[in-house]
């Protein structure tokens, strides 16, 4: 049993963490791209170098503590199932996906449907769909591409909770390709529940230790917070959580190219753990901060948001203890 | 043991019922349910059209121009607006303030400053907390020294509560700086036009600006704008605060908001049904609710309790802790209910699809309602109160 990242692996860890202190904003997408980043997520028959559920996690980590909002997660997602349909993008294509729908918590198909082939209904939290040359597209049962610029598309943007540009698609008798059966591509789709549960871990260790920063150093009643026991528990409870975490995506990066039944129970025990995880560390950083951890200015804010978002992305908590319950596929 | 209410608050109630009928606008009230921001206007617009039936001040004796009503009425009215989605009456003038001046205020500040309370000349804010003095409030420095027949203020006062409306803000100064730190503080009356008096926006993370910082630089404040005595405002604050928590417990609030998970439930699909039918999430439901039945007869409990004499200890910290408890936990199953669709806070003012505008109220909301469990004394500050008596008793 091994731990250890690869030399490979530590190596982009630390170029990563290298641009990451350097580079944010609009700087920081084209530094990750000369870094090899987006080709790291995708395995050699996808285009990339790596695509390994260690070299996902890493990334997604890493770009989770640092609090990077970048839509690499469709775009990766959108990457994978275009190769394994036999459609790979063009070099440089910007892609995204688009899977939740109004009026459900996560059903497929609820508020879209395919007539031939066209597609005609809603989509909405689309991350990075602006930019998008291709969007990837979920119905019930099946996968679908949407050129940005076909007829009767209309994407309406607006920021999201991490800070990305999201949008709702508008789709009216939009001509579309199908790519396959969902089923068929769940390989890439667990590779982005990989990295929205690793994005959150990253999220979440960098929110506990600010906070256990600011209870060491904030002064109430001539004492810094954590000398008092009743905030120092609760600092020690997140801690054992983190580790908790931690593991849960241990366990699906191990497992990303398992067999579909045991990877999926993994997918689906990790975004419970994390998921609940996040939760309750944007519940607590804030309790334990105070007025503070409620500002805009002050660093937690964004983690909160961030949080939020990576467990509500591609089914949350509830959503995944549910279908573990059952012993129901990750994706069907 | 009775636990129904009187004819007499069944009669009260439909009138208040009645009332919201007729005078609450329904634009209004959708603002409220989806925690939109109202403007001054509309904030002072629904205060007019209570005091218009004499109900602002629900709190108030009648010798004050107030309702003088019984606990359990307030309680009433508290729910029934909070369920129709009322605005809420902004609680530093009648909630905080009057009681304060009707208890310790001289007979001139009583006559003077309450009527204007009522009818609406002046809006109040909080000059409580400060950068180093959250919930250790007593080690508060803003300074207030004696110059002649005024104060002379300095210092920095923030949270405070749609400061950027007030015209007139009620501070604890510190007038003493030797000494055991509660025996230094002052109760004052600061006019926020004067010179010196800087207010700016803090921006939370939901992206709206209700609170504020207040800034004191040298601001020259009438020795007539000190309430009671000298170095006797810790005892004020106290006062306030005990007021500030008769209502702690947001049974009506709760009521509300479960309603409105209740209705988004219904309308979420899960697994082709509506998410109401799923045994999963109608367990959740139904734990919060229960949870929330319990709570309101605490509530009803301690109020009948105090309106027959008894004075608040405890109670009000363990109201304080078990109601934003049931209410963050609504919000948090609210936000639930909309699984993959609440990942936004703005449209930007884009026509969103049906609900949207309810998975975006549901995050704002959360994010929002963080502040339940610090303001007013925080949880942990409520459980060291609790546990401090237990240990005494």
């Amino acid at each position: 049993m091994n731990f250890q990242l690869s030399d490979d692996l530590r190596m982009l860890q630390d170029s990563l963490r290298g641009v990451l202190g350097r580079h944010a904003g609009d700087d920081l997408m084209p530094a990750l791209t000369e870094l090899g980043v987006p080709q790291a997520l995708l395995t050699e028959a996808e285009g990339g170098f790596d695509g390994s559920g260690a070299a996902v996690a890493l990334v997604f980590e890493e770009l989770g503590r640092a609090g990077a909002s970048l839509p690499l997660i469709g775009a990766m997602i959108a990457a994978a199932a275009l190769s394994a349909a036999g459609r790979p993008a063009d070099e440089g294509a910007a892609l995204a996906f688009a899977d939740a729908e109004p009026g459900t918590r996560y059903d497929r198909g609820v508020a879209i449907a395919a007539d031939g082939d066209c597609l005609t209904g809603r989509k909405t939290m689309v991350a990075g769909a602006e930019a998008a040359d291709t969007i990837l597209v979920t119905t019930a049962d099946a996968l679908w591409a949407v050129a940005s610029d076909a007829a009767g598309l209309t994407i309406r943007p607006y920021p999201l909770l991490d800070d990305q540009r999201g949008a709702d698609l508008i789709l009216e008798a939009t001509p579309a390709t199908r790519l396959g059966a969902l089923s068929d591509f769940d390989g890439a789709l667990a590779r982005g529940v990989l990295a929205h549960a690793a994005y959150a871990l990253g999220g979440i260790t960098a929110a506990v230790d600010l906070t256990l920063d600011y209870l060491k150093q904030r002064k109430q009643f001539g004492q810094p917070l954590i000398a008092f026991q009743a905030l120092a528990h609760r600092a020690a409870d997140l801690a054992v959580e983190v580790e908790q975490a931690r593991s849960a995506v241990t366990n699906l990066a191990a497992h990303l190219d398992a067999e579909p039944a045991l990877r999926d129970r993994h997918l689906q025990a990790c975004k419970v753990t994390v998921g609940r995880t996040a939760r309750l560390v944007a519940e607590e950083s804030v309790q334990l901060h105070g007025g503070i951890g409620m500002t805009e200015e002050y660093a937690l804010g964004g983690m909160i948001r961030r949080l939020l978002a990576a467990d509500t992305a591609m089914g949350d908590a509830d959503f995944h203890l549910e279908r573990f319950a059952r012993g129901e596929p990750a994706f069907a | 043991m009775d636990m129904s209410f009187t004819a007499d608050e069944i009669a009260f109630r439909d009138d208040i019922r009645a009332f919201l009928k007729a005078e609450l606008d329904p634009a209004l009230a959708r603002k409220v349910r989806l925690h939109h921001d109202l403007t001054k206007a509309e904030m002072e617009g629904w205060h007019a059209k209570l005091q218009s039936r004499g109900w602002l001040a629900g709190n108030w004796p009648k010798e004050f121009g107030g309702a003088g009503w019984t606990a359990i009425q307030r309680h009433i009215f508290e729910e029934e607006s909070a369920r129709a989605h009322a605005p809420r009456i902004v609680p530093f003038g009648i909630a905080m303030l009057g009681p304060v001046l009707q208890k310790f205020g001289w007979k001139e500040q009583q006559d003077y400053w309450l009527p204007r309370i009522l009818n609406g000349d002046d809006w109040w804010c909080q000059g409580y907390s400060e950068p180093g003095a959250g919930s250790d409030l007593a080690g508060l420095r803003c300074e207030a020294k004696r110059d002649g027949d005024h104060y002379v203020v300095n210092g920095q006062k923030t949270w405070t509560t749609l400061g950027q409306h007030a015209n007139m803000i009620f501070c604890l100064v510190r007038t003493n700086a030797t000494g055991k730190k509660q025996e230094g503080i002052s109760f004052l009356l600061i006019d926020m036009t004067t010179p010196g008096v800087t207010v700016r926006p803090i921006v939370l993370l939901d992206g709206t600006a209700e609170v504020n910082e207040v800034w004191f630089d040298n601001v020259r404040v009438p020795v007539a704008n000190l309430v009671g005595t000298e170095n006797d405002g810790w005892t004020y604050a106290k006062y306030l605060l005990t007021h500030e928590r008769t209502n702690i417990a947001g049974v009506g609030f709760a009521t509300a908001a479960l309603d409105n998970l209740k209705r988004v439930a219904k309308s979420q699909r899960h697994r082709g049904q509506p998410l109401s039918d799923d045994p999963l999430f109608a367990a959740e439901m139904a734990g919060v609710e229960i949870e929330l039945m319990a709570m309101s007869t605490t509530n009803l409990r301690m109020l009948s309790a105090a309106a027959q004499g008894q004075a608040p200890g405890i109670e009000s910290s363990m109201l304080k802790i078990k109601g934003t408890q049931i209410r963050q936990r609504l919000d948090a199953l609210t936000r639930r209910a909309y699984g993959g669709q609440a990942m936004a806070l703005t449209l930007e003012g884009n026509e969103g699809p049906d609900g949207a505008d309810g998975a975006l109220a549901a995050s704002a909301t959360w994010l929002n309602n963080r502040k339940l469990s610090i303001y007013g004394g925080s949880n942990e500050i409520q459980r060291s109160i609790i546990s401090g008596a237990l240990a005494k008793g």
